[in-house]
């Protein structure tokens, strides 16, 4: 018996009686990836954060805590499901994801673009002028891609479909090789120009 | 490092560390897995840490309280060498004998003096904040723990 293994059951436990007792709001893991490691998190309403890496950051912490309280607890089965989506996803074979996703403490313009994002169907792609034509300001492209740099849910709500005008890829959080990894994943036409 | 903001912060911080001095307090691993889950159950209702900065301590002393409160109701506790093997003190001038001497030995408080400074290593003024008393108090308290533990083992 090893400490880690000691430590494992005896955590189990106590996060089972914070549950009980409504302490633990949102569950997280660490995913394992082709584009390595994934924060994700699970909240009462569905899928609130995947982050690129294996720590979430603090801005991303506060909203959760914002929103949900402190009770943001280690919970690997929470998260199944997203797990194995995403494994379907970069597999290729899925092609829509089917987890709930939960966008609450966003701004409303961020939830606006985001809605929006999250209609561009796989392997297409839009620009960030037509993205914020879709959320009612046609002028807002600029503020656009400040939104979707912002997306706490990369991934299943899509941001990586949104390009500049030109074609180019402009921008995105995870960087842009995995933002040309998602689109090659998608076999999207913007992909085989860069 | 920042202040936790989550109760998850907090454990993957610091459960390693408490769950290893409530084994090396009670020196049973099922009172230690009783031990620590009071532990964080009471800091997560006792939520936020009160200083910032300090929330090590302060678990330190939720720990410390709760192990006094059930030592009080408790029988005489024997220390299991087995369990206790899988925390043995990773100092030079402490032995697994010296950690199971000092369970069997020592009252709650004055254990917890003992385990506090010379097997966890924490500074005296973090021991002074687990203990709730002055440093200079605790330093008294080690000494005479240490005193006891060594005169035990002889």
């Amino acid at each position: 018996m090893t400490m880690d293994m000691v430590i494992g059951e005896a955590r189990e436990r106590l996060l089972a009686k914070a549950k009980k007792e409504g302490l633990a709001t949102v569950g997280y893991d660490v995913l394992g990836s082709p584009l390595g490691p994934l924060w994700v998190a699970i909240g009462p309403k569905g899928v609130t954060t995947i982050h690129y890496g294996d720590e979430p950051s603090d801005s991303e912490l506060r909203r959760l805590v914002r929103v949900y309280g402190p009770g943001v607890v280690p919970d690997p089965r929470r998260s199944s499901a997203l797990a194995r989506e995403l494994e379907e996803y970069f597999n290729g074979t899925r092609r829509e994801f089917d987890v709930d996703v939960d966008l609450s403490g966003l701004t409303p313009f961020q939830t606006k673009i985001l809605t929006a994002t999250a209609k561009i169907p796989f392997g297409a792609v839009s620009t960030y002028g037509a993205v914020a034509k879709r959320a009612g300001n046609a002028k807002a492209s600029r503020a656009a891609g400040g939104a979707l740099n912002q997306n706490p849910i990369p991934i299943v709500v899509p941001c990586h479909r949104v390009v500049g005008s030109n074609g180019s890829l402009v921008g995105y959080a995870g960087g842009l090789d995995v933002k040309r990894r998602l689109l090659a994943i998608e076999g999207a036409d913007v992909a085989r120009r860069h | 490092v920042t202040d936790a903001l989550t109760f998850g912060q907090i454990l993957e911080r610091h459960e390693r560390e408490l769950f290893t001095y409530a084994l090396r307090l009670s020196g049973q691993r099922a009172d230690a897995e009783d031990l620590y889950q009071d532990t964080f159950l009471a800091a997560f209702r006792a939520w936020p840490p009160p200083r910032r900065g300090n929330e090590r301590a302060w678990l330190y002393k939720i720990a410390t309280n709760r192990a006094i409160d059930r030592e009080r109701r408790a029988r005489r506790i024997v220390a299991n060498v087995d369990d206790l093997a899988i925390a043995a003190p990773e100092r030079d001038d402490v032995t697994l004998a010296d950690l199971a001497g000092a369970i069997e030995t020592l009252p709650a408080g004055q254990r917890a003096a003992f385990v506090l400074r010379k097997v966890q290593g924490l500074a005296y003024a973090e021991v002074a904040v687990a203990l709730e008393c002055t440093e200079e108090a605790a330093r008294a308290r080690v000494s005479e723990a240490l005193k006891k533990v060594k005169a035990a083992v002889a």
